[in-house]
């Protein structure tokens, strides 16, 4: 048998050599992109303490999963120091919210899920006690109401992150945050008549003007405003908040059953005059030729692009465009101010509870390593782990100490943000505090098709007409959808009523503490 | 007993008989195909079991509790304009995919088997260079020449003066689901060109001599000779074309998720939205997903026994079959 040669070298020998360089040269990527990833200057920002309670050896890599983006951004930094400083391996995992809804459960199920992760998107957490994914931290984490009691009033809630008595959800970060705060580029704003800051937001008739007068003083190369408008939840946003600022009391809930709820009265509010006028803002907007074109093949992230690169004036977006703009172009100079209100009104930016339910780490109920999971869950909630959370993320995810965002090192606008949003953004009445039931009805509730954020992209790509009509028939199947799943938990013994949604004592301008 | 009922009465036992020592006979090589046939069980026949299954819960595809519910989803799916849109969808796209792709890469094909055509491999590499290019890749690629803030494609139809407005490709209502149809044409000619090449390598070389030494010109060659032989395949390659664009999934994944508001959302970014609810506050229904996955794989398998009927019916009439 004649064996084929290549410069001398056999075809097995060349194939057993390519194999191994290819992995060789897989793993190097790999190795250069962890180190890429530390940067020695956000690193030294997070002190590691001492461990908090007796650490056993531990089993295997300690694993944690959480969704990523700016929360990577820190934790890329901190476990690499982490490890060393424990003496174990950590892996962590950033993956985006439709992934962990797919590797979570899997995992679950064949016990290979990390020992600490992100609830999937939209889960509520009794569901995951409930099935036994998680276990409580009462025990795990040492001197636990001492620990417990240095989190600001609103933090644990139960329903929320407290089932039946006991702790199990971190919350960390805070949800104090206006996710339709109005950015723009300021040689963009010199173009207008206006010159809007933190303490004077723009009405909404100015902010329509300001749009127009970057259009057309810009000579056509920029557009007053930009969304990323195939992305649902911007729209769904930018209407509540707009809307909020009109005085409108309700929240964009992450459980979908309580969006639109004004807890004043316990009635969906998504069709009154406030989210009406809201919304033909937006189209009048469209219709004066001053937003962005194109923005239904943009997400959000490429919207923001486009102001820093100076083809829009303006968006609506949250805090983290901060940092992100900070980091990426020093030399951009922006700023920033309150989602545009109508002429007189000054209402606030509604969230449905204070700690980032996206946030919030659990801990798995099979955790081959749930002492380590304690240790970090235990820091991240001193001032020192808040800190250094502040230092890193600054006002994307604001650490829920109040105290830690004001000595976190972050530039002066980031401060600022943060500032802002502590005196905008209130908390409404938790529902699941006073009526535990209502995790159920979020769990059985089918959110109508189209939603919220649906109906709006329609009216503005002209695909639904009439925008009263359109939220009322909205407001409708809400309403059926929220009777509907509170009848089926009922059934399955949940014990709520719809009056279980109306707090008369609620006032939206300030938190409700209750 | 007479000879033909001892003849009947045994036949099958002797049968039976023979198949069995056959297996036995050949069991190494039966061994070989276990590996193939557990995988096949696993990912192909286990997953249709289970689809049709789930299909009759209520069930969000993670935790417990499932309610078996019959045919309460399908009941509920033929009522729900949203997957009645997507279907239609599916096929409106596939319908205007197809014949186009095939006529394109069918023309490019019988340019590019001409043996005088200089740089012809050098064609077929450019041709297949979007194939073997990843869809996010070109997700990315195509909003960027589409986008009618910038984009050359913009650019260009403004210049010549065939438009006043940019046009917004992906962001209009009216013409995203065309635009998606011209990007998977582009795409995915360089392997329906491939099999429309392995349908003219069937092509005898004496024809072509014979029709050159009558005097036959090249468009005749091709239209009365050519064509008819390969007219066979056309069923084929359509049938693998069709199934492929009804797959469009990571196309339209990749570039409007759907939007804007459902004008790009076919099948399977349907079943992936209800299934998956990637957007907050929506709870996953992989059960009514399932439901809709069984209808549409109902659809797709009536289409390809059309198509097995079709090709059968074609090989009837191929002279080359007699």
């Amino acid at each position: 048998m004649s064996i084929r040669r290549i410069d001398g070298l056999s075809r097995r020998a060349f194939l057993a050599s390519s194999s191994a360089f290819a992995l060789a040269a897989l793993a190097g990527r790999s190795l250069a992109q962890e180190v890429k990833n530390i940067d020695p200057s956000l690193a030294e920002k997070i002190p590691i303490a001492d461990p908090s309670l007796d650490l056993p050896p531990a089993d295997g890599p300690f694993r944690w999963l959480d969704s990523g983006g700016q929360k990577g951004v820190f934790y890329r930094q901190f476990f690499p120091k982490y490890a060393e400083a424990r003496g174990i391996e950590v892996v962590y995992d950033g993956l985006p919210w439709n992934e962990i809804a797919t590797v979570l459960p899997l995992g679950i199920r064949n016990g290979s899920a990390p020992d600490a992760f992100n609830l999937p998107n939209g889960m509520p957490p009794a569901v995951a006690v409930a099935e036994g994914w998680v276990q409580p931290l009462d025990e795990l984490i040492p001197d636990f109401e001492a620990w417990k009691a240095g989190f600001p009033a609103g933090s644990f809630v139960e329903g929320v992150n407290v089932i039946e008595g006991k702790t199990y959800g971190l919350p960390y970060t805070s949800e104090r945050r206006c996710s339709s705060l109005l950015l723009f580029n300021r040689k963009a704003m010199e173009l207008t008549e206006f010159d809007p800051g933190p303490d004077s937001p723009l009405t909404w008739d100015q902010f329509r003007k300001a749009a127009a007068q970057i259009t057309e003083n810009s000579g056509g190369s920029m557009f007053g405003l930009i969304m990323g408008g195939n992305q649902g939840n911007r729209w769904s946003a930018n209407l509540v908040q707009l809307a909020n600022r009109a005085g409108a009391a309700c929240a964009s809930s992450v459980a979908g059953c309580l969006t639109g709820v004004d807890y004043r009265t316990g009635e969906i509010v998504i069709d009154s005059d406030e989210f009406v006028q809201a919304m033909e803002l937006l189209l009048a907007i469209r219709d004066d030729g001053s937003m962005f074109p194109g923005i239904m093949s943009l997400n959000a992230p490429q919207a923001r692009a486009f102001v820093e690169q100076g083809g829009a004036g303006m968006i609506l977006q949250g805090p983290w465009n901060v940092p992100i703009w900070e980091a990426n172009n020093p030399d951009f100079d922006f700023g920033f101010t309150a989602t545009p209100a109508p002429e007189g009104k000054d209402g606030k930016t509604i969230v449905d509870a204070l700690p980032s339910a996206a946030n919030t780490m659990y801990v798995n109920a099979a955790a081959k390593n749930p002492a380590y999971a304690a240790d970090v869950f235990h820091y991240m909630g001193t001032l020192e782990g808040q800190v250094a959370w502040g230092n890193v993320v600054g006002p994307s995810d604001p650490p829920i100490f109040p105290k830690a965002a004001e000595e976190a090192e972050m530039s002066e606008r980031s401060k600022a943000v943060i500032a802002l949003q502590e005196k905008q953004v209130r908390v409404s009445p938790v529902v699941y505090a006073r009526s535990p039931g209502f995790t159920k009805v979020a769990q059985l509730y089918e959110e109508p098709t189209p939603n919220l954020a649906n109906v709006v992209q329609g009216l503005y790509t002209g695909q639904l007409s009439g925008v009263k009509e359109n939220l009322s028939k909205l407001k409708g199947a809400m309403n059926a959808a929220l009777d509907k799943a509170i009848a089926d938990a009922n059934a399955e013994g949940a014990n709520v009523r719809r009056e279980d949604l109306v707090y008369s004592d609620w006032d939206p301008s300030v938190d409700y503490a209750s | 007993m007479s000879a033909t009922e001892l003849h009947i009465s045994h036949a099958p036992a002797a049968t039976r008989q023979g198949l069995a020592a056959r297996i036995w006979k050949s069991r190494i090589d039966y061994l070989f195909l276990v590996p193939g046939l557990l995988i096949f069980g696993a990912f192909i026949v286990w997953p249709l079991i289970a689809s049709e299954y789930y299909s009759l819960l209520t069930w969000t595809g993670f935790g417990a509790a499932k309610k078996f519910v019959g045919l309460q989803n399908y009941r509920e799916l033929l009522q729900d304009e949203f997957f009645l849109n997507a279907f239609k969808r599916s096929f409106l796209f596939t319908l205007a995919t197809v014949p186009l792709q095939m006529f394109i890469s069918l023309v490019f094909a019988i340019l590019l088997n001409n043996k005088l055509l200089k740089l012809s491999t050098l064609f077929r590499t450019m041709i297949f260079l979007p194939v073997v290019t990843p869809v996010a890749v070109i997700a990315i690629v195509i909003a960027l020449m589409l986008s009618p803030f910038n984009g050359p494609i913009n650019g260009l139809l403004l210049d010549a003066g065939l438009f006043e407005r940019a046009v917004d490709f992906l962001g209009s209502p009216q013409l995203v689901l065309w635009t998606l149809a011209g990007v998977f044409v582009w795409k995915w000619t360089g392997v329906t060109l491939i099999y429309w090449l392995a349908a003219l390598q069937t092509v005898p070389d004496e024809l072509y001599e014979a029709a050159k030494l009558d005097g036959v010109r090249t468009w005749q060659v091709t239209v009365f000779v050519v064509l008819p032989i390969i007219a066979p395949f056309a069923v084929v390659i359509g049938l693998i074309s069709a199934i492929a664009a009804l797959n469009v999934f990571p196309l339209i994944q990749s570039t409007t998720q759907g939007g804007p508001f459902f004008a790009s959302e076919v099948m399977e970014v349907f079943i992936f939205r209800i299934a998956f609810a990637p957007s907050g506050g929506m709870v996953p229904q992989l059960g009514y997903a399932s439901a809709a996955g069984v209808l549409f794989g109902l659809a797709v398998m009536i289409l390809t026994i059309f198509q097995i009927v079709a090709v059968r019916r074609a090989r009837r009439k191929d002279p080359a079959n007699g």
